[in-house]
């Protein structure tokens, strides 16, 4: 049975009064406290504990909004934003109750592209897929940079969390491509942050084109999971779509060289996006059921995205790609590039949709759970890391789902140990294991990212007291009723 | 693990729900489309009316997180179960979530009752063996007026819908059949139950299919042919879930169609110059993988100018009638298939065909409620209009 923490909310109001005034703000079709629509937002594909929320209201504009934030915080109401709940960290279950603002379906409009400074606002309900669409159809010259998750996900969930991308090895964090937002902060008050902050009224939609150089006021929003107030507006930046994308393939047959290799090609500069994935994530991707390693196989397979404007400019990059493989080589590594192509037509012709996010990875969601210890990690320990991480999932019988990316040209790195699981029968003992790798992780430096309120338990153990504080002060401003996604960050 | 009725058909379908589906959302839009492909969905909005939100009401109605009431009536019944989601998901579970859907709707059932006025469609056919509350017709009439044999090849099952609303259509059938010289009778039919069987009350089903394998038998037919996609799907797919094979060949009316027309036995002697567009019926369709064939027969039609709806063939938008909607939630039925219309004036086309008696119904309840402006019409009508030559 699904208990919501005892709270103290509707002290000061009744449950009936705020039915009332939901319906008053929002319209009676878009306010539900019937279980059953409260139920699918009481838990998502993770670990994390289910919790019911009170309401769940389907906004439309800001308006409805401001009006919601000053009733909460006079009544001391939890708002949790939801937008698709696929954040893979419980971080829209409603860990206190309250009001669920469900985002996704119709507060979605793109509302303007802006070509020549190449950037979307959007609402936050936007998805990758309504994205990539509405460029494909009326900007072929433009793209955003898709991650690896459901095309139905968040675009702008996605940034304000510092997601990952197809464009990570070379523009790093998508936190980094904001260019703008607009949020309620908890007296109803709408801020506009980064170039669009000039004007009383609406920003002109051609404003958002710069997050610097005023003091960064997006970082008070960046990462909080809805913690500091609710973001109605986000202008996310867009790339130049290149002719030419191939994708080169590399079989890696010792995990110790994973980190060098992995640094170094990063900083070739010659690859938008270089993703390392252990062979039994691979075998999953090529749907192979229960993928397993068997002796003498390769340890991982390096997927690496290279564009250019023309066919010399896409040599010149690949040169550059194999010579760096061929050095090493030299020095003894066991590495061997692959055809991509053939690859894929010998083991599964689907793995081509990876190829054009956003897509489906398939074999993912062929579980009832879905969960993983997603991470930036410091780019000089990730062979070890690896290596560690991947004793514990021999120790617990789960293939090694781990995937890698340097990001920015290396300065950092992504490390992401990946767990399918059956949310009813497994959840335990994938608990138990998540728990192992998120001790050794955090033991090595890594900052989990979308991060569940056990995992920021653990971290806060390790954190700095002054940084703690400072965290305290600040959302105790932004937000001193506690009224904003409550209970993330243990807050 | 919860614990669950053995004598429910659908407990297979239950238990999975417990073993798949992380709410990805694949489910809620056309894959790799982008478009909206959910009617449920984009009506009622809340999570609880998408695909993925139904499985998880399975969950919560057998651990006991949910309890059941009226309240959960709509996010359970309000769905034509046209499949999009089915279409839509990429997951091993993709192809049965209306199986799941289904198997709710039958628990649900048993506990709340089915969605308002629902419960009609299996009190008729209790008492008239068809769901529209019509006195049962045992075809005989139409067997003398068309000169039909007891026993025969073919039976042309007319199915409820054609039968006794969209008579037109099964008038066009059966001239076909007879200038074809098709040897072929009708029985005494019993609905095929497919309205019952999409929501939840299945306790007719067996007995309703037994009795028309039975007839179907007594007519010695080895073959059996219908104009409705419901029954086709119905036939096809529905009664080996229930345990009862025959051996009779299963054809719909576009399969002949297709078949004369492959082997030349069918030649259009005359010209049908209208635009035309195709609405791909969710039973023939994504329940029944029939989207070339139809439009195959289309284009073989001289003068025809055929075209597309913006989203067709497994990204149909679905008329809205099926799954019990058009009986439970009449108005937004219509409203769902006025998008549909919507959609198709895009195309220029003045005729709307289908070739299923039930969104030939719904889709013209749509064109008149809203004035759209279209003819609609079923592929058999639009070729009973037509001079030709055929013959087996």
């Amino acid at each position: 049975m699904i208990i919501t923490k005892e709270t103290n909310i509707f002290e000061k109001v009744s449950k009936e009064e705020v039915h009332k005034k939901l319906v008053e703000i929002f319209g009676k079709e878009n306010v539900s406290n019937r279980s059953v629509d409260l139920y699918p937002y009481s838990y998502d594909m993770t670990e994390c504990p289910p919790s019911m929320p009170d309401f769940v209201v389907i906004p439309e504009n800001k308006e409805q909004l401001v009006e919601l934030v000053k009733f909460c915080n006079q009544n001391v109401i939890p708002i949790v934003p939801y937008i698709s709940g696929n954040n893979v960290g419980g971080l829209t279950i409603p860990e206190r109750g309250g009001i669920i603002v469900d985002f996704g379906k119709k507060m979605n409009k793109i509302l303007h592209i802006n070509e020549n400074m190449m950037y979307a606002l959007l609402e936050p309900g936007v998805t990758f897929g309504q994205l990539k669409k509405h460029l494909d159809d009326n900007y072929p010259q433009l793209r955003y940079s898709y991650p690896f998750a459901p095309p139905y996900a968040s675009v702008v969930g996605n940034a304000i969390l510092s997601g990952m991308n197809n464009l990570s090895c070379k523009i790093g964090s998508m936190g980094d491509s904001i260019n703008g937002l607009e949020v309620i902060t908890v007296d109803g008050e709408i801020a506009r942050i980064g170039s669009c902050f000039y004007g009383k009224d609406e920003a002109d939609p051609d404003s958002w084109w710069c997050r610097y150089p005023m003091p960064d006021l997006m970082g008070l929003f960046i990462n909080w999971q809805g913690m500091t107030g609710l973001i109605t507006k986000c202008a996310v930046q867009l790339w130049p779509k290149k002719p030419i994308q191939k994708i080169e393939a590399l079989a890696i047959f010792d995990l110790e060289d994973i980190g060098e290799l992995c640094r170094e090609m990063g900083r070739t500069e010659v690859v938008d996006d270089i993703a390392f994935g252990s062979t039994e994530l691979i075998k999953m991707c090529c749907e192979i059921p229960e993928p397993k390693i068997f002796p003498e196989e390769s340890r991982m397979m390096a997927t690496s995205v290279i564009t250019a404007h023309t066919e010399n400019e896409y040599k010149a990059k690949k040169e550059i790609y194999l010579n760096t493989i061929e050095k090493f080589r030299e020095e003894g590594m066991r590495i061997y590039p692959m055809d991509f192509g053939e690859f894929v037509e010998l083991f599964n012709l689907r793995l081509r949709c990876y190829a054009d996010l956003p897509s489906m990875v398939l074999s993912l969601v062929e579980y009832s759970g879905l969960t993983w210890f997603g991470s930036y990690a410091p780019s000089h320990k990730i062979e070890e890391l690896a290596k560690k991480v991947d004793e514990i999932f021999k120790k617990y019988n789960v293939p090694l789902f781990l995937n890698m990316k340097p990001m920015k040209y290396s300065h950092y790195c992504i490390f992401r140990p990946i767990i399918r699981f059956n949310k009813f029968k497994d959840e335990e003992r994938i608990h138990k294991l998540l728990n192992e790798i998120v001790d050794t992780c955090v033991d090595f430096g890594c900052i989990p990212y979308k991060t569940p309120a056990w995992m920021t338990e653990k971290m806060r153990e390790k954190i700095n007291p002054g940084w703690l504080k400072l965290f305290e002060k600040i959302k105790k401003c932004m937000d001193p009723n506690g009224i904003f996604n409550p209970g993330r960050w243990n807050t | 693990m919860v614990k669950i009725d053995k004598n429910l058909m659908g407990k297979e379908y239950l238990e999975m729900a417990f073993e798949r589906c992380i709410k990805c959302s694949t489910c809620k839009y056309g894959y790799k489309t982008f478009e909206p492909s959910c009617p449920s969905g984009e009506k009622f909005l809340f999570e609880s009316f998408w695909a993925s939100g139904k499985i998880r009401t399975i969950r919560g109605v057998l651990n006991g997180d949910l309890e059941w009431s009226d309240d959960l009536k709509d996010a359970i019944f309000a769905c034509p179960t046209c499949g999009a989601c089915m279409d839509a998901c990429q997951a091993p579970h993709a192809d049965y979530i209306v199986d799941m859907i289904e198997a709710l709707r039958e628990l649900a059932v048993k506990y709340i009752g089915p969605a308002q006025n629902q419960e009609k469609l299996i009190e008729r056919a209790i008492k008239k063996f068809n769901p529209y509350d019509e006195l049962n017709s045992d075809n005989e009439e139409l067997k003398k007026k068309y000169n039909l044999p007891d026993k025969a090849e073919w039976v042309y099952y007319i199915g409820c819908t054609s039968n006794y609303r969209q008579q037109s259509l099964r008038d066009a059938t059966l001239n076909f059949l007879k200038r074809a010289n098709i040897d072929f009778t009708l029985i005494d039919e019993h609905c095929c139950t497919s309205p019952m069987i999409r929501t939840g009350q299945i306790s007719i089903s067996k007995e309703f299919m037994n009795y028309n394998v039975e007839k179907i038998k007594e007519a010695s037919a080895v073959k059996v042919i219908t104009s409705c996609a419901g029954c086709y799907r119905t036939l096809k797919n529905d009664f080996e879930k229930f345990g009862i094979v025959y051996d009779f060949k299963l054809y719909h009316t576009v399969e002949l169609l297709k078949e004369l027309i492959e082997k030349g036995k069918l030649k259009f002697k005359s010209n049908y110059n209208k635009t035309v567009t195709y609405h791909d019926p969710c039973h023939l369709g994504r329940h029944s993988g029939i989207y070339e064939i139809p439009r195959d027969v289309y284009k073989q039609i001289p003068g025809i100018n055929f075209v597309e709806i913006r989203r067709n063939r497994n990204h149909t938008w679905c008329c809205g009638a099926g799954g019990g909607v058009k009986i439970g939630y009449p108005d937004w039925s219509i409203e769902i298939s006025q998008e549909r219309l919507e959609e198709a004036k895009e195309t220029g086309a003045s005729i709307v065909s289908s070739t299923c008696p039930f969104c030939r119904t719904n889709l013209s309840d749509a064109n008149e409620k809203f004035n759209m402006g279209f003819e609609i019409l079923d592929l058999i009508e639009i070729i009973d209009q037509l001079e030709y030559d055929v013959e087996i």
